[in-house]
């Protein structure tokens, strides 16, 4: 059920986007179940987590779709950029074509994502360093010159991955609360759900679905 | 949810099925003991081995036991009988091309099946594993090097491990390589809008079946890419139990390249009670409908889909959800493929015409009818696909029993 046993003021979502075997289902796995996926299977089509976290006292859910990095996908993933809140951009930092391509992801992100949407560099894999392809120092001029949040994680060790996902929703609330992500807005990516009972909440459901709510 | 409950109605369906199967096999209408399907796996590993080793092979009493309870039952069966069943000549394997590492698609295939493993059993040695694995490179690429148009696409080696563990090396290949021109044929395109139109099918069966179930998926907006992932890799990308895996497998490669669509549409029927419990919302109704519980009914389902497949066939959903049935290559190939193989499981089915005003709604299924057929296989063929399958299919028997 949506709210199950929490309460929660907000719903974001996210997606995680990249090129496959960056480890984009391995970082999500890790920042929900907080542990290591080691023969973690391709991604067909999309998969889907959920966690409730905390921001400034506030209780948020992040709705969090995980899309399949194989080309041919595209054309079915692309339909879930839309209304996404926050974007995980991943590459892994052991196979420069990985990171070559972070451009047509960011390209596809920004064409299909609302411009508050919050994006996010995530170099996976930073526990490998022996076989590292891409510095630190390239990637982050990299996000800083287009505009990115950006930190170095391991899905396999932790390293970072909360972070980068709680960053990511810092940096959403941070939005809503100076004005510049307006909650009204179609395809804000951002529900606002007030504590109330359970039938005034179904039926705020419907319309904000809609807009909010990819798809 | 009641699961316990729904197991209960189930194990009553199917002593009442097979009572029916029983009662209709002994009848002799059809004139011949061999048509009736042993209830008791010994009976049923002898009529396999028979149909196995009659010579031509008997294609469609063998298509009838895959189908109905329990399937081909053990590997050992199955490795003999799923070449037959996709027409295999297992004396004319095409060998190994030696460019395969040259193939476009090489490299991911290596990525793909190394993190395979979750594929593999538990307790096989490492060694083992990685020979497989090898091998499993090897089928995919001999595939591809063979078929220039054919494309790979994540999902593929879920299907070539499944025939990799039970028929080995070659005959997996030999396998691979017919069901990829014909019933993988739609997934292999360089872009996936056939896979999409397959994926069309799935509402309008729902609805069919359950028309306020489709308006609530619908209206939630889920769409259909939850069942991506079952149908491009014939489930074996979703299930964990290799026993069901194989039985279905058993099912697909003894019926039309659409039925495991409708596998899909009758799942989420199946579910129907969990469904629309959660919140008319896309994100909880994907939630539910993408993780498939572990104990899953399978013969219940596989009984359901192929009266599914009986009630509402693809020409009538095609016309109905708009879609352009020629436009998939994997149908329209399949009618060569049943020429070429001289096996016609589903001619009878699709050449089914509606009397009245066509719209034949849940268990109508005696309104159906059916042109005469015009030899004994197809006879047979009725048999393949109907006698295992419940209710709706044994009033379709009924009605084809008129005509002989």
């Amino acid at each position: 059920m949506a709210a199950g046993p929490y309460n929660y003021s907000y719903i974001f979502k996210y997606i995680i986007i990249g090129d496959m075997g960056v480890g984009k289902s391995c970082l999500l796995h890790q920042f929900t179940e907080k542990k290591f996926m080691a023969d973690c299977p391709h991604t067909i089509g999309v998969e889907f987590g959920t966690r409730i976290i905390e921001v400034s006292g506030q209780k948020i859910k992040l709705q969090i779709w995980d899309t399949a990095g194989q080309e041919r996908f595209r054309a079915v993933t692309r339909s879930y950029y839309r209304g996404a809140a926050g974007a995980l951009m991943v590459y892994d930092i052991t196979r420069r074509s990985t990171y070559n391509h972070l451009s047509s992801w960011l390209t596809d992100a920004r064409n299909l994502t609302n411009p508050n949407t919050v994006i996010f560099l995530i170099g996976n894999k930073c526990d490998l360093e022996a076989q590292r392809d891409v510095t630190y120092e390239e990637a982050k001029q990299f996000a800083d010159e287009n505009g990115l949040l950006f930190l170095e994680a391991s899905a396999k060790t932790g390293e970072n991955v909360e972070e980068a996902f709680l960053d990511t929703a810092r940096k959403i609330y941070q939005n809503i609360q100076d004005g510049s992500l307006d909650l009204n807005a179609a395809e804000s990516g951002v529900q606002h759900k007030p504590s109330s009972p359970r039938g005034t909440q179904l039926s705020n459901d419907q319309p904000t679905n809609k807009e909010g709510c990819a798809c | 949810m009641s699961l316990s409950s729904k197991k209960g109605k189930i194990r009553g369906k199917k002593k009442g099925l097979s009572k029916r199967k029983g009662s209709t096999g002994s009848s002799g209408s059809h004139g011949s003991a061999d048509l009736k399907i042993p209830t008791d796996k010994k009976h049923k590993a002898k009529a396999i081995q028979e149909a196995i080793r009659s010579d031509p092979p008997d294609i469609a009493n063998l298509r009838r036991l895959a189908i109905s309870d329990g399937g081909l039952l053990r590997d050992d069966l199955r490795r003999k009988a799923w070449p037959k069943l996709m027409n295999v000549n297992v004396f004319e394997i095409p060998p190994k091309p030696a460019n395969i590492k040259a193939h476009r698609d090489y490299r991911q295939v290596v990525l793909d099946v190394e993190r395979s493993m979750r594929r593999f059993p538990t307790n096989m040695k490492e060694e083992q594993r990685l020979r497989l694995q090898d091998q499993l490179v090897d089928i995919i690429l001999r595939v591809l090097v063979r078929h220039p148009e054919l494309h790979y696409y994540q999902g593929y080696h879920d299907i070539c491990v499944t025939f990799l563990l039970v028929v080995g090396e070659d005959l997996a290949f030999a396998i691979m390589d017919k069901l990829s021109e014909y019933h993988l044929r739609d997934f292999m395109d360089e872009s996936m809008d056939r896979t999409r139109h397959i994926l069309g099918y799935l509402m309008p069966i729902v609805g069919k079946a359950h028309p306020e179930l489709r308006e609530f998926l619908e209206r939630s907006d889920v769409g259909t890419i939850f069942a991506l992932s079952w149908l491009i890799t014939w489930y074996g990308h979703v299930l964990t139990d290799i026993r069901h895996i194989v039985r279905l497998y058993d099912f697909f490669l003894a019926c039309h390249p659409l039925m495991p669509i409708y596998l899909a549409a009758q799942i989420v029927l199946y579910r129907s009670e969990d469904i629309l419990r959660v919140d008319c919302e896309m994100t909880m109704v994907h939630h539910t409908l993408s993780r498939l519980p572990e104990d899953l009914p399978f013969e219940h389902l596989v009984s359901r889909a192929g009266d599914l497949f009986i009630q509402y066939p693809p020409s009538m959903l095609a016309k109905e959800a708009e879609l352009e049935f020629l436009s998939s290559t994997t149908i329209s190939c399949y009618e060569d493929f049943e020429m070429a193989t001289n096996q016609k499981p589903d001619t009878v089915l699709r050449r089914r015409r509606r009397f009245g005003n066509g719209t034949a709604q849940n268990g109508d299924v005696k309104t159906v009818q059916l042109r005469k057929p015009t030899n004994l296989a197809l006879k047979f063929a009725v048999w393949a696909i109907s006698a295992s399958l419940g209710a709706a299919a044994l009033a379709v028997v009924n009605v084809v029993n008129e005509w002989f």
